[in-house]
């Protein structure tokens, strides 16, 4: 089944949650039960999947390669800065190469799949699912299978990470400044950020930050590091921090 | 009219346009034969399913367990000849196929394949398996498919049962990606077909 109209329609309810913070969800998420003490666990650092681009009037995203190039150099930087302050051992996973690696990516887009649905269908109180709603639930995972992926067999946990920017062209930011004057919100720009914690034992989703426009402009040195920051708030087992704005990221 | 009760008349606005995605899920719970898809046709799911607000066309409804990315369950309940199957994407340029009362089963898989490469763009969509298969004791078809959507390598697989009864075409697909999901709920899938009655 497509949905066409639904996403049109999902679209304009984050306009309008957007334009309206009383509306405001849900971004964090842990298994009911789910403690990490600090030093306790090796964690595995999937390779982040990063994606810049801009938004055109009309909202449709045109992926730009030399802005992701850049985004992917500063989030590197910036999560090799990050990963010593998690407190437990963060290593960046070991590619494989040839069918494995796809077989990687393709549990890369499955997390992407389980995270939006966190947003959609749990985060978002007013779109949850019944089986949802019940008290102290987080059920999503990625299943056992998972922990079988090449080089993860002594790890404890593996972390995903996802980021997504559409920055609002400057039709898009005329468009947006319009339907403001005609009381209608409008988002100039996506500012996605998924952080997500997966236990290799069981393939159980233990623990989720994600959020739709999240700060810092990941195609500048500092900006990546805010994202990061802000990727990471919460992150269990890491001694506590002054909480990251969440002020959506400038538009370029 | 008092300003407050415009200003509550607005906000009702804003409520009415976000409606439709907020539209209430539903529980469905196990073991109770219901009505699906505004139609005839019933059913009896084996476990709980949460049944979404927001429906892909007219007579059809669409159930999950953990969102309709990771696990959809879609009921299309008696499309009439010279519909769509689900709503049209982009009516003037890239139209839908349209239900013909004459279809033969063998029709239907190439239906959905031609209604989803429409809607979901280049994506890739291939059918594995057709066999024929009663459905509500009606001459059926049953098949099996794989595809991705576009931009994306995270490959889907499908499962469908259908039959054209009365000119009409009643069909039940199941999709989810291939990793864990697919296999996670195939049974209770099959099991809410097997129930099938009109």
């Amino acid at each position: 089944m497509v949905k066409p109209f639904r996403t049109l329609l999902a679209a304009l309810c984050l306009s309008l949650l957007a334009a309206a913070p009383a509306f405001a969800q849900e971004k964090t998420g842990a298994k009911p039960g789910f403690v990490l003490k600090p030093g306790t666990a090796r964690v595995v650092l999937m390779r982040p999947s990063i994606l810049v681009g801009a938004q055109s009037t009309g909202g449709m995203f045109e992926p730009n390669a030399d802005w992701t190039d850049q985004a992917k150099e500063n989030l590197a930087a910036a999560l090799a800065a990050a990963q010593t302050g998690l407190g437990n051992s963060v290593v960046a996973y070991a590619e494989p190469v040839g069918a494995d690696s796809a077989r990687v990516a393709e549990y890369q887009e499955l997390f992407d799949a389980v995270a939006s649905s966190v947003i959609e269908y749990q985060f978002f109180a007013g779109n949850r699912l019944p089986t949802k709603k019940r008290k102290d639930q987080f059920e999503w995972g990625l299943g056992r299978e998972v922990g079988a992926l090449p080089g993860l067999a002594n790890a404890d946990y593996a972390l995903f990470i996802t980021t997504e920017d559409h920055f609002g062209s400057t039709g898009r930011k005329v468009l947006q400044l319009f339907a403001a004057m005609a009381n209608v919100g409008v988002t100039a720009g996506v500012h996605k950020g998924f952080a997500g914690l997966v236990d290799l034992r069981t393939g159980d989703l233990v623990w989720l930050n994600a959020d739709m426009q999240m700060g810092g402009d990941v195609c500048d040195p500092a900006g990546a590091g805010k994202r990061v920051r802000q990727l990471f708030e919460g992150f269990p087992g890491k001694p506590v921090e002054a909480p990251v704005s969440g002020t959506p990221a400038a538009v370029r | 009219m008092s300003i407050t009760y415009r200003t509550g008349l607005s906000a009702l606005a804003v409520f009415a346009l976000a409606a439709p995605a907020m539209a209430g899920n539903t529980l469905i719970p196990p073991g109770l034969r219901v009505a699906v898809a505004k139609s005839a046709m019933t059913v009896v799911p084996s476990i709980e399913w949460n049944k979404l607000g927001a429906r892909p066309g007219r007579n059809s409804e669409s159930w999950t367990q953990d969102g309709d990315d990771l696990n959809d369950l879609t009921f299309y309940g008696g499309i009439e000849a010279g519909r769509p199957l689900f709503r049209e994407v982009d009516k003037k340029n890239q139209p839908l196929p349209k239900v013909s009362a004459t279809m033969l089963i063998t029709d239907i898989p190439v239906l959905l394949e031609n209604s989803y490469r429409v809607a979901l763009g280049a994506a890739s969509f291939k059918v594995d398996l057709v066999e024929p298969l009663p459905f509500a004791g009606n001459k059926g078809v049953r098949f099996t498919y794989s595809f991705s959507k576009q931009n994306e390598t995270l490959q889907r697989r499908g499962e469908a049962r259908g039959a054209v009864i009365a000119g009409k075409l009643y069909l039940i697909t199941y999709e989810a990606p291939g990793l864990y999901y697919y296999d996670r709920s195939a049974a209770a899938f099959r099991a809410v077909a097997e129930s099938v009655r009109l």
